[in-house]
């Protein structure tokens, strides 16, 4: 019966799937936990010399509704789109605007500076900067020779 | 339900303005024209409309009302600094254009504007009922 063909049909895909995984995991990505993941809110990121860039649209919140926290190597965004105050279901006339609350954690790599974190929000664009620790000296480790047995 | 009769009808076709505002003195590279999402409400004294325009500033928004068309035009400056690399996007940057299609019962000269944190409301007044005029009528 070919009701269950589509099943198969997708199983290649799948593969391939898996495959870009395996490839992407070969790349030295700073930020694992972004990979393939769609959340709520939309995040771009850069890299800068000394910082990395971190980027959300979220019109209509205000940055009293924002509440970021750096903790352990993880980012948490979280925040609250007000409803219009006052305007009933019946007045809407269209509806394409999205409000509630939301939160997003992003792990983030080692070398950032977590006290150093900052945030700012203009034109309902955020944008944290996430400053790199300056580059540490490889340390050379002294081979002490063992006593042989 | 059609947002036609009461006010406004938004027109699926999208074009630039023929006459751009000054906003668009720069052109720079080709930018991605988005499609805000809106809101209409309506309120006893007319319409309101709300549209998300993250990234948009008052400097950088261009309204107008031009024979009954309302057109929104909102630049996003990009403020990523110069030789930043991008490892990982998620949306896309671009400006946004909509315009819609006002009715005779609002009044053109009254329509407001605010645009904050990203998101425009524009006010779109009911034109005032016109009221019966009693004419005199003389004799000679």
């Amino acid at each position: 019966m070919p009701v269950f063909r589509w099943r198969d049909s997708w199983e290649p895909f799948r593969d391939l799937e898996r495959q870009v995984d395996r490839l992407l995991e070969g790349l030295p990505f700073p930020f694992p936990v972004l990979r393939f993941e769609r959340q709520f809110p939309p995040v771009n990121l850069y890299e800068l010399d000394d910082e990395f860039l971190l980027t959300a649209e979220l019109p209509g919140t205000s940055s009293e509704n924002l509440e970021l926290t750096v903790s352990g190597g993880v980012l948490t965004l979280k925040g609250k789109r007000p409803a219009p105050a006052g305007i009933a279901d019946e007045q809407f006339r269209r509806h394409e605007r999205v409000w509630g609350s939301w939160e997003r954690s992003i792990n983030i790599p080692d070398q950032v500076q977590e006290e150093r974190v900052s945030a700012e929000f203009t034109d309902g664009i955020l944008k944290i900067h996430l400053p790199k620790a300056p580059d540490t000296k490889p340390r050379k480790i002294q081979v002490v020779q063992g006593n042989n047995p | 339900m059609s947002a036609e009769h009461n006010g406004l009808s938004i027109p699926v076709n999208q074009s630039l303005p023929a006459q751009p505002g000054p906003a668009n003195e720069s052109p720079g590279p080709e930018r991605v024209l988005f499609t805000p999402p809106i809101d209409i409400y309506e309120t006893g004294d007319g319409l309101v409309l709300v549209a998300d325009l993250p990234g948009v500033s008052v400097q950088s928004l261009d309204l107008q009302v031009q024979n009954n068309k309302l057109t929104l035009l909102g630049r996003v400056p990009s403020t990523i600094p110069p030789g930043a690399k991008l490892l990982h996007k998620e949306y896309e940057e671009g400006d946004f254009l909509r315009s819609f299609i006002l009715s005779e019962n609002v009044d053109h000269e009254r329509v407001t504007a605010r645009l904050n944190n990203g998101v425009l409301e524009v006010v779109l007044p009911h034109a005032a009922k016109t009221q019966p005029r009693r004419i005199q009528v003389d004799s000679d």
